[in-house]
Order: C-alpha cells, then structure tokens, then sequence
C-alpha cells in the first residue's frame, strides 16, 4: 500500500496539478477517482476525508492536504525526485505569480464556459429533485451557487462576456510570456507549467480561434514541449472521460488558424 | 542587489510587506504612496503585466534589480527566502503547506471582504486621469464601483459574514497557541492585515472571541510589525483602505 493516496476528478484542472507533480517527481500513489458529475465529491465517504468537498485532497500517512497549489508546493518540498521549483528567489516569486493568475483569475473564466458546455448539460438531464438533494450536500455555500447555476445555465450573457474577455487577454499574455522564455515563469519547468498545462492543454479545442500555430505559436510549442514529457503522458492515461482524450491534438504536427465560431 | 519598495499605509497588503521585510532584515529604499488615490498606476512600472494585472488589487511593489514585483504573500515569501533572521514559514513541507493553504483560503475569502467593507467606511478617491491609467479592465471596474460607493446590500452582508467566518477560523485555530500555526509567521501577518481594520467596522465578529483580540494584539506588538505601524502617515493607518482583490464571480 502506497503512502500517498490522491482524491482527484479527471486529469483537467486542479484535479490534474498534484496528479502530474507526483507523476513528474516519481512518487506512487494510490489514485481514488471521483465522478465529479456523480456528486462523488459531496457524498459522506469523501466528506469524512475533506469535509469542504472540494476536488483534489491528498492523504499522505495520516495527514489530508489540500487546495491543488499548495499540495503542488508540498509535493516538491516533500519528495525527492526532479526540482519544480527554481532555486533562485525571483524566479519563485514568478512561478506563484503566474499561478494565482491561473488559480483565481484565468482559470475560473476558462471553467466558466467548461462548466456551461460540459459539466452543466452533462448533468442536467437527471431527475430535478435528486439534483437539488445533490447541491444541497455541497457543504461551500459559494459553490452550491455555482453549481445552481452551472446546472441550470444561468450564467448571464455579461458574465460570459467577461468570461471570454479574460480568456482572450489571458491567452495573449501567456503567449507573449512564452515567447521570452522556455518555460512559462522560469529558466527551468516548475509548477507552473504543470500548472499551465492542466489549465491551457484543451485550447487548441476549446478556444480554436484563440490557439493555434499561426496566432500563438509560443503556447503550441510549450503545450507539445509539456505534453511530450512521459509523467504527462501517465497522468492523461488516468482520464476516463472525453475531457481528458481532447489532450490528443498536441500530436497533430500543426494546429491551422480558424475563424472565431467556425 | 538594489530593492525599491512602493507601499501605502501599513494596513492590508502593504502592512504584510512592510512587517517583512523588518522581519528580515531586508534593506531597501522604502517610498510611501497614496494607493488609496490609485498612486501605483503612476508608477515608472504601472504598466508592466505582473504589476498591471495583479489580482489582489491595490498593494505594494517591489522593484528588485529591475524587476517588478506584486502581490503581497508572494512578496514576503521572496523576503523570506533572500533576508536574514527568523523564517516567516515555518520548518518542515507539511507546516509550510499549512501556512500557504491557509493564506489562500484568507485571500480568496476574507480579503475581498475586508477590501469592500474597508472601502465602504473610508472610500478610496481616485482622479479621472489617473483611473485612465488603470491597466487592469476588472480593476478599473472595482475602482469605478468603490468611487460610486455602489454598494448592495446583499453584497456588505457576504462581506460582514465572511469576517465573521474568518474570526470563527481564528478563534478555533489559537485554542491553546500563542500563533496560527506553528511559530510567528507569514500566515499571522497576512491575517492580521485583513482583519486589524475589521475589528471597528465588524465588532461582532470579535465580540465573542477573546483569543482572536488577545492574538491581535500580539501581533500588533511585535517588533517587525510595531516598525511597520510606526511608517503610518495617518492617525489610524487600519482605516485606510484601496480597491482590494475582487469577490469570487462564481463559486
């Protein structure tokens, strides 16, 4: 029995941050997958774990972790096995920057449409009644709030415009980042590329008119660059659902531009 | 190495800063401006995209050998790695990982709170030229809605509530300790720069919690953070406030 146990969703978003940092520093764990569209995370069994009921939590001897950046954090620190964080102190102070940003800004404009266009229809058709019993058990007020409304597509068509905006600027700064350096907020891969990645590795998919070799050539190349390493490959293996399988455009050799909405 | 720290009054995130850079005993050429009136957008590095688009709204800047920094945790982290004397994180990945969870939790909860409910009481001023040069679309719109005192009800309750929260979380967590979490730490700073302010403005979040009050004082009288207060230009710096980070659009 391994010592670690990670409680994660599909390899996508915070679910996916820890999962590709213990892959990437070699340490074995015992995968606990939760439906996230099956409530999993609000049930008894989980809540006995994390009793916020937020995906991911990790259990390492007898201690639960979690909040995905700071397991990440606790994962280098932890383990050893290949640095994901610089050593020098500016460089650390970039690689936190870049993932607030991602945390709390880009991340949950991306999550946004995510939710309008996967989560949200994807559990709609259930009985109203269980549903509600569902988001009920959700022990977060805010996000009983943003669960009522990714099932039942309230997101106001401000709010989604605000949502797209995000995504352009963020794009364009991620772009613009990554033509100065290799990696996203450093010399050498850190957590914020791991990061990075769970966040923008569905662009080319999601957002086609955003992402591509002839309007962000620096991001498609650090998304193959991310997605050719063998810990991302083992991480994407965990996915179950099509969310995850949207990973295998990084290996079509050219990603064309096309037109907003085609 | 050359350190030029742009800071406001010593409350919210400049306080965090400031407290440690005395921590640690980091030398660095220290200018005070007025965040409250938008200052940092007038800064030589205003537009720089890790100052322009920070999140956490008005804070402090730390310009080392060139560079510009923003956000206040991140900031200290760096002072604690680069200065001397006591660490601001604690030894050991798991009580590090408790101080960053933490202060993440703070600063997507409480922060924003303690930023509207701040800037309700004592609102911020910025001039038309200088909210033109707010780089940020979703800061300028904070800094437009804050100068209106456009303000909703529901809006001040959430906020009133989530302090309330952040004091119950306080109170449970120094049951039987003089600090958050482990020894005086980046954590105890950050919290007491969101919550000083809030003890006049929610005064029943701390009515029923004699250890949070006892722990804020404590606080407030360590070295680092006395030095800090000691920069205020105003009669009470805990009652000045700028557009803060925002509240959670969604869940």
């Amino acid at each position: 029995m391994h010592s670690v146990t990670l409680y994660h969703w599909e390899p996508n978003a915070n679910s996916g941050k820890p999962m590709l940092a213990l892959l990437e520093k070699g340490v074995a764990f015992e995968s606990h997958y939760l439906d996230l569209l099956a409530f999993d995370q609000h049930k008894p069994e989980y809540l006995a774990v994390n009793p916020q009921g937020t995906i991911p939590a990790m259990r390492h001897g007898e201690r639960v972790l979690t909040e995905s950046t700071a397991i990440m954090e606790y994962v280098e620190e932890c383990f050893p096995g290949p640095r994901l964080m610089p050593a020098d102190a500016r460089d650390r102070w970039r690689v936190r920057w870049w993932m607030k940003l991602m945390d709390q800004w880009l991340g949950p404009s991306f999550s946004m449409f995510g939710w309008s266009v996967f989560v949200g229809p994807a559990v709609r058709a259930r009985d109203p009644k269980e549903l509600d019993a569902a988001v009920e058990r959700i022990p977060l007020p805010e996000r009983r709030v943003a669960w009522r409304k990714a099932i039942s597509g309230q997101f106001s068509a401000e709010e989604l415009a605000e949502s797209k905006r995000r995504c352009e600027l963020g794009v364009r700064l991620l772009e613009e980042e990554l033509g100065r350096r290799e990696w996203l907020a450093s010399p050498q891969y850190s957590l914020a590329d791991i990061n990075g990645f769970n966040l923008a590795y569905a662009l080319p998919v999601s957002q086609p008119h955003l992402a591509n070799d002839d309007v962000t050539p620096n991001i498609m190349r650090w998304l193959r660059a991310i997605y050719a390493r063998p810990a991302t490959r083992k991480c994407w293996a965990y996915g179950r659902t099509n969310l995850a399988k949207r990973v295998a455009i990084l290996e079509q050799p050219h990603i064309g531009a096309v037109r907003e909405g085609a | 190495m050359s350190l030029i720290l742009y800071h406001g009054e010593p409350n919210g995130p400049s306080l965090t800063v400031l407290a440690a850079l005395f921590a640690k005993d980091v030398a660095a050429e220290l200018v005070p401006i007025a965040l409250e009136h938008g200052a940092r957008h007038q800064l030589p590095c205003a537009r720089e995209p890790l100052v322009a688009l920070s999140i956490e709204g008005e804070g402090p800047v730390l310009v080392a050998d060139g560079e510009a920094m923003s956000d206040s945790l991140f900031i200290a982290c760096y002072l604690d790695d680069v200065g001397r004397g006591v660490a601001l994180r604690p030894p050991g990945a798991y009580a590090r990982w408790e101080v960053m969870a933490w202060c993440r939790q703070l600063i997507e909860r409480t922060a924003p709170a303690a930023a509207l409910l701040g800037c309700h009481a004592h609102p911020p001023r910025i001039d038309a030229g200088t909210l033109a040069q707010v780089g940020s679309v979703d800061l300028r719109a904070r800094w437009e809605a804050m100068s209106a005192q456009r303000f909703s009800p529901e809006q001040l309750a959430d906020s009133r509530s989530k302090i309330g929260q952040a004091t119950e979380r306080t109170e449970a967590r120094l049951d039987g300790r003089e600090w958050l979490l482990g020894g005086f730490s980046v954590a105890d700073l950050e919290s007491y720069a969101w919550l000083a302010g809030m003890a006049a403005l929610v005064p029943e979040a701390f009515a029923q919690r004699p250890r949070t009050r006892e722990w804020l004082e404590r606080v407030r009288a360590q070295p680092a953070v006395a030095r800090a207060l000691a920069l205020a230009r105003s009669p009470d710096p805990s009652a000045v406030w700028s557009v803060g980070p925002e509240i959670n659009r969604w869940g």
